[in-house]
């Protein structure tokens, strides 16, 4: 199994990673580019999964080089699970780009990371909604002291697609 | 199903609305610092104070603590005359290959493989490295870098560049091989070419910068003011006559964050660990390559033949030729030979100037050509147009002043 | 009263209203979007970029791409 690791820039992908896999970790290069991207490997129920940490890009709309090979390691490889890292006080751009990648039916989880600084800036999110709006799992997790690193781990298995139509429905519609 | 911007926009909004509150907010000293660094009249000073505190910083470790204070004792007492000493037939060509002069008393001099070689890559190089990848992944760790880009944007995009392309450069200052790496992160295909071109030409490494302020630590400035210079004179006349675009700036200011040491110390040894692969194999392998070609006369015949060229359109002395060759392979290397050549101090000014800029090294090269060989073609093509222009208007200018 | 993002002042404060075609896509992943509110922060000189804050993020702009976007003030 191959699992992306995908998010904006400054999200804490890299500590997560760092969090999530054991020594085996390789760096490398993009095939015909100088963007280098992480590989390592991790358990999952006892079976071994391969995890990607994806250059860190803002939208599947690319603006440069490594962001264009985030959006290209995303198409090329389809039978992945995503784990979207978002940072939990900024959850509205975090979410454009999880449905982006929701929209081009990755099954997926979220990790709002950073939900220590959310908490200290007095933003409060409603999880258990935001799960059933978006019908997908959503762990917080604070990457640099492995909080809620555990519990992703153990629901990636919950990973999996969902219908855009599902989520606008849950929304109440389109205006 | 793909949705609009708009309608993206239309659902996060409703999400929002149904799962997220905001309370009180208060602005904490994070904040007040994060607004201190970016606003024009407290952060420039700032800026610069970070800067002349990482450069004194970078020069008192690396180079009065570490080199002078150590590294020089130990190569010069004890290495070199222990050396000189055990290794046979002093004289021969194995012995000139391998340990340089036999009556040399440092290891500037010596130019052995096993003396000079070890001393540059070790005794000085490394330390300079070292110290500067530490201070560049704090700043960066901390979030300092995008506040800088930011404050530098007006500057470089009279170069058609814009503030982001401080962090090729910045990083070129440790190693250029890196720098050119790092030119990914701008948008169009001119402006990496613009970077990319500017960096190897104009941007001196850690490794040369360690070393001039060893050995011609009296002319180093000037060295750095003409380099700073030339990249800003012809960052401008790039942008008029490369075709493509120049964006606009749009970036991401994340707040400050205390760096945490894992991170540091991944960063600094991977970096450290590349220096090991790609610098030190090179510095023992050019002292090498130069001493064969001394031996074969090659060098003093390369000499002859461009005397001209060096004489009277640089104004240098021709023996500039060999460190001039040792310079493709590393530039470290050719500034501590250039540092025992017989000359005036402009020419001194002058001939380091044309290390800096004649060619880049032989692994930045390589890179260069892994980012795309079209470019490498037009890159190469600047690069002598600047070295012709620029190293003859150096001259123009030491004639003027009368220091020539 | 509407503004260019440009020709807003120090610590002052809109909601974003109109924001030009091509751009929208650029912005977006930043957050930046009709409707939201923003607050200047810093305005360098020379034609240098803007410093706003969208949801306690900040964001670096040029100046081009700050013409382009149209805030509605708030009185």
């Amino acid at each position: 199994m191959k699992i992306l690791l995908m998010g904006h820039p400054n999200v804490g992908k890299s500590v997560f990673f760092n969090r999530l896999t054991g020594a085996n970790v390789t760096e490398s290069n993009y095939p015909g580019t100088t963007v280098d991207f992480t590989k390592g490997y991790m358990k999952i129920g006892g079976e071994d999964a391969e995890l990607i940490d994806v250059p860190g890009t803002f939208s599947l709309d690319p603006k440069d080089k490594a962001e264009e090979v985030a959006v290209a390691m995303l198409h090329e490889n389809k039978d992945v699970k995503v784990i979207c890292v978002i940072d939990a006080s900024k959850i509205e751009r975090g979410v454009y780009l999880a449905l982006e990648i929701l929209e081009e039916g990755y099954p997926m989880v979220i990790a709002l990371n950073m939900w220590d600084a959310a908490v200290d800036k007095n933003i409060r999110i409603d999880i258990n909604n935001l799960q059933r709006i978006l019908g997908v799992t959503v762990v917080p997790t604070v990457a640099i002291s492995g909080e809620g690193i555990k519990e992703l781990t153990l629901r990636l298995k919950e990973a999996k697609p969902v219908e855009i139509d599902d989520i606008i429905k849950n929304t109440g519609g389109l205006t | 199903m793909k949705l609009t911007i708009d309608q993206r926009w239309d659902i996060i909004d409703k999400i929002a609305k149904q799962t997220v509150t905001f309370g009180e907010y208060k602005h904490t000293l994070k904040d007040a610092i994060g607004e201190l660094t970016i606003k024009p009249l407290t952060g420039v000073p700032i800026a610069i104070a970070v800067m002349y505190a990482f450069w004194s910083i970078f020069g008192s470790f690396a180079g009065t603590l570490f080199t002078d204070g150590f590294m020089v004792k130990l190569f010069d007492g004890y290495f070199l005359p222990w050396m000189q000493d055990i290794f046979p037939g002093a004289g021969g060509w194995l012995y000139y290959i391998i340990v340089g002069d036999p009556l040399a008393d440092n290891c500037f001099e010596a130019f052995g493989m096993l003396t000079s070689g070890l001393f540059v890559a070790i005794g000085v190089v490394l330390p300079a490295i070292f110290i500067f990848y530490l201070m560049l992944a704090l700043l960066e760790d901390m979030g300092y870098m995008p506040r800088l880009a930011v404050l530098i944007d007006t500057v470089l995009h009279k170069i058609g560049l814009h503030g982001y392309a401080i962090v090729p450069t910045i990083l070129s200052l440790g190693c250029n091989v890196p720098g050119v790496t790092a030119t990914r992160i701008l948008e169009t295909r001119k402006q990496r070419f613009i970077m990319m071109t500017l960096l190897a030409i104009f941007i001196p490494c850690g490794a040369q910068i360690g070393i001039m302020e060893e050995v011609i630590p009296d002319t180093m400035g000037w060295v750095l003011l003409y380099l700073i210079i030339g990249y800003f004179i012809f960052g401008y006349i790039l942008n008029k006559i490369v075709p493509g675009k120049s964006p606009e700036f749009l970036i991401d200011v994340p707040p400050y964050r205390k760096p945490m040491l894992s991170n540091l110390t991944k960063k600094v040894w991977g970096r450290i660990a590349g220096f090991f692969k790609v610098a030190i194999p090179f510095v023992l392998l050019g002292c090498g390559i130069v001493n064969v070609l001394y031996l074969a006369g090659f060098i003093d015949w390369v000499g002859n033949v461009l005397s001209p060229v060096f004489v009277l359109w640089f104004g240098v002395p021709e023996a500039t030729a060999g460190p001039l060759i040792a310079a493709f392979l590393r530039k470290d290397l050719a500034v501590a030979q250039l540092s025992v050549i017989e000359m005036t101090p402009y020419q001194m000014i002058s001939a380091v100037v044309l290390v800096s800029i004649y060619f880049p090294c032989v692994a930045t090269f390589a890179m260069m050509i892994k980012e795309g060989a079209k470019e490498l073609l037009g890159a190469l093509a600047v690069l002598f147009a600047v070295v012709f222009l620029y190293g003859g208007l150096i001259h123009l200018i030491g004639i003027l002043m009368g220091v020539a | 009263m509407e503004k260019k993002l440009s020709e807003m002042e120090y610590e002052e404060e809109g909601t974003v209203t109109d924001i030009e075609g091509t751009l929208r896509k650029k912005v977006a992943g930043m957050g930046i979007r009709v409707g939201k509110r923003l607050k200047m922060i810093t305005k360098q000189p020379v034609k240098g970029p803007v410093v706003v804050v969208v949801d306690e993020a900040n964001t670096s702009l040029g100046l081009d791409v700050a013409e382009k976007i149209i805030v509605e003030m708030k009185s």
